[in-house]
């Protein structure tokens, strides 16, 4: 029981630090993708517009 | 709806909560609607213009996997089973990264460039599959999230002490109309917008929550009243007096691969990646999160456990004389928000339940706009003669979330929850998934899997409901009626094995020529 205790207690403490590393990786980089997905789809829309006049 | 009243515990919740509450929610409404300007066609509407990247796809996965009804279940779990139940986190992760190293399942559905799951079946194995296929995806899908207004009813009486069930419902109301309103606006921009702000608020607030709980219990005791009340099966989750080996099986296949590569939400986001390479890296990733989303919420459940035990034993309420947990779900899932509700500040306690109750919506907004997204496109638009317009599509996938929405508040108010929550999820999701996998797995990768195999695959699927308690008592088929001590994991895990078994051997006893697939060409199925 005790080493199940210890094994347990290991992996929350673990869990814990990567998900903190996880979340100010994402917290700082989603903010940039959140920029380029509004680019993203507006070139889109702009493609789309152009590719409607050509036909 | 019966709502017990946490009256012998007065929660920290203060008005300075309320509005902390009031002003998050309003400008996370906010920006969904403002994303609403992006929508113009309905690749933008369901899978964002398919131009997430990374991070922002790794952040509205976990923004939408890591929501207040997860917390709540996942507490719940803890609370009644103590440490074992981290191996339920601990194998979704480790399948999560197996997936993203392997590309298994996902990386061939990103190629073949569908936005659904059911849009695969009618590649592969023709319009029917796919309809049949959507048909029981909406219904076991539907169903499955039926549950999840009541637990967040439960989170906010426990939480702020409040005592009375109507202002539950009529919170719970607005939540729904709110959600309803910018998921119908903004479609997948604006969830991905709301899910990476939930992301945010979420994971930074649940690392604090853990470290003041152990701050305030300390962890010698936490172990001590773990050992008290569960024994061995409290840690050991092979332990035949808790979970049993069968349970953990059920537990690798449906929280950890069934949830991040076979169920829609999770498919949602590989469809709208940029390409395989940004799905592969999204799971690597994500597996930290799937890990995480159970283990931490399931501590603060053995935390509640610990506190409760230490305000008063067996004299408790959510103790029985003999010293067990009461049998009574509702009430062990109201333990985890009772016990923050004691331990947090004021102020605190407001960004924790605003961070909640916000990720409650962004979970029900990613779930309406997929279930909608499958009516419309796999149900109603094959059967429809003729192409249906952008504009019609956005009309009727904006209609069936709105007629959703409705169902769900409904079926929340009044069905009565008799198993762990957990456990009603997996079960009323095998429905669905267990047919699903088998279709799945053989239709990317065996080139003699067939329509009638399909077919047989995913009707087996709903023998999955004989794992739900007021199922087998309908039917007679309780435990004392057989004679035999059958649990829902292995019900699960031999419906899994029934549905593969169907796909092979129709496949193989009626194999297809060609089929008519929903492109509209032919295409060859099998030698």
């Amino acid at each position: 029981m005790d080493l199940w205790a210890t094994f347990w207690g290991g992996l929350l403490i673990v869990v814990i630090i990567i998900f903190a590393v996880v979340a100010i990786k994402v917290t700082i980089g989603g903010f940039f993708d959140v920029k380029e997905m509004f680019k993203g789809i507006n070139e889109q829309h702009d493609e789309d517009e152009s590719s409607k006049d050509e036909s | 709806m019966t709502l017990i009243a946490a009256q012998d515990f007065v929660s920290n919740f203060t008005t300075i909560d309320w509005w902390i509450v009031g002003i998050y929610l309003l400008f996370t409404v906010a920006v969904g609607l403002y994303a609403n300007r992006y929508i113009k066609n309905m690749a933008d509407y369901i899978v964002a213009g398919r131009s997430l990247k990374s991070n922002i796809a790794i952040a509205t996965m976990l923004g939408s996997e890591i929501g207040l009804v997860t917390v709540m279940y996942a507490s719940q779990k803890g609370f009644t089973a103590g440490f074992a139940a981290f191996h339920i986190g601990l194998v979704a992760g480790i399948t999560c990264f197996i997936v993203g190293v392997t590309g298994f399942i996902v990386v061939p559905l990103r190629r073949s460039g569908v936005m659904t799951i059911p849009e695969f079946y009618g590649r592969r194995f023709g319009k029917g599959v796919r309809v049949y296929g959507a048909l029981i995806l909406a219904v076991a899908g539907i169903l499955n999230m039926g549950v999840y207004l009541k637990a967040a009813g439960l989170f906010i009486t426990s939480l702020t002490g409040m005592s009375d069930p109507n202002a539950v419902n009529i919170v719970m109301t607005v939540l729904i109309v709110l959600v309803m309103l910018y998921t119908i606006l903004g479609g997948m921009v604006s969830v991905v917008i709301t899910d990476y702000l939930q992301f945010v608020v979420l994971s930074f607030g649940m690392i604090v929550v853990c470290i003041l709980a152990v701050m305030n219990l300390g962890w010698v005791p936490i172990v001590d009243a773990v050992k008290t009340i569960h024994n061995e099966a409290g840690f050991d989750p092979f332990n035949q007096d808790g979970f049993g080996i069968s349970y953990v099986f059920w537990m690798i296949f449906t929280f950890g691969l069934v949830s991040c590569a076979i169920w829609p939400t999770a498919v949602m986001r590989v469809c709208a990646a940029k390409d395989t390479a940004v799905v592969k890296s999204l799971y690597r990733w994500s597996s930290i999160g799937f890990m995480t989303r159970f283990i931490i919420p399931q501590f603060l459940g053995i935390c509640a456990l610990a506190w409760m035990w230490q305000q008063g034993g067996a004299d408790s309420r959510f103790f029985e004389a003999d010293g067990s947990i009461v049998g009574n779900a509702d009430e062990t899932m109201r333990a985890m928000p009772i016990f923050l509700g004691q331990i947090l500040p004021a102020g605190l306690i407001g960004l924790v339940a605003a961070g909640m109750l916000a990720a409650f919506m962004s979970t029900h907004d990613s779930y309406l706009l997929c279930w909608a997204a499958i009516i419309v496109e796999d149900i109603i638009a094959p059967l429809k003669r003729g192409e249906l317009s952008t504009k019609t599509r956005l009309i009727l996938a904006r209609s069936f979330i709105f007629f959703t929405g409705i169902f769900l508040l409904v079926w929340s108010i009044f069905y009565p929850m008799q198993q762990d929550m957990l456990d009603y999820l997996a079960v009323s999701g095998a429905i669905y998934f267990t047919g699903a996998f088998a279709v799945l797995l053989f239709g990317l990768y065996w080139k003699k899997a067939s329509r009638i195999g399909a077919y047989a695959a995913l009707s087996a699927g709903m023998l999955a409901l004989l794992g739900l308690t007021p199922i087998r008592e309908a039917l007679h088929l309780t435990n004392e009626n057989l004679g035999m001590d059958i649990n829902e994991a292995q019900i699960g895990l031999g419906v899994t094995v029934l549905s593969l078994a169907l796909m092979i051997f129709g496949s193989l006893l009626f194999p297809d020529r060609t089929i008519e697939s929903d492109t509209g060409s032919d295409i060859e199925a099998s030698a």
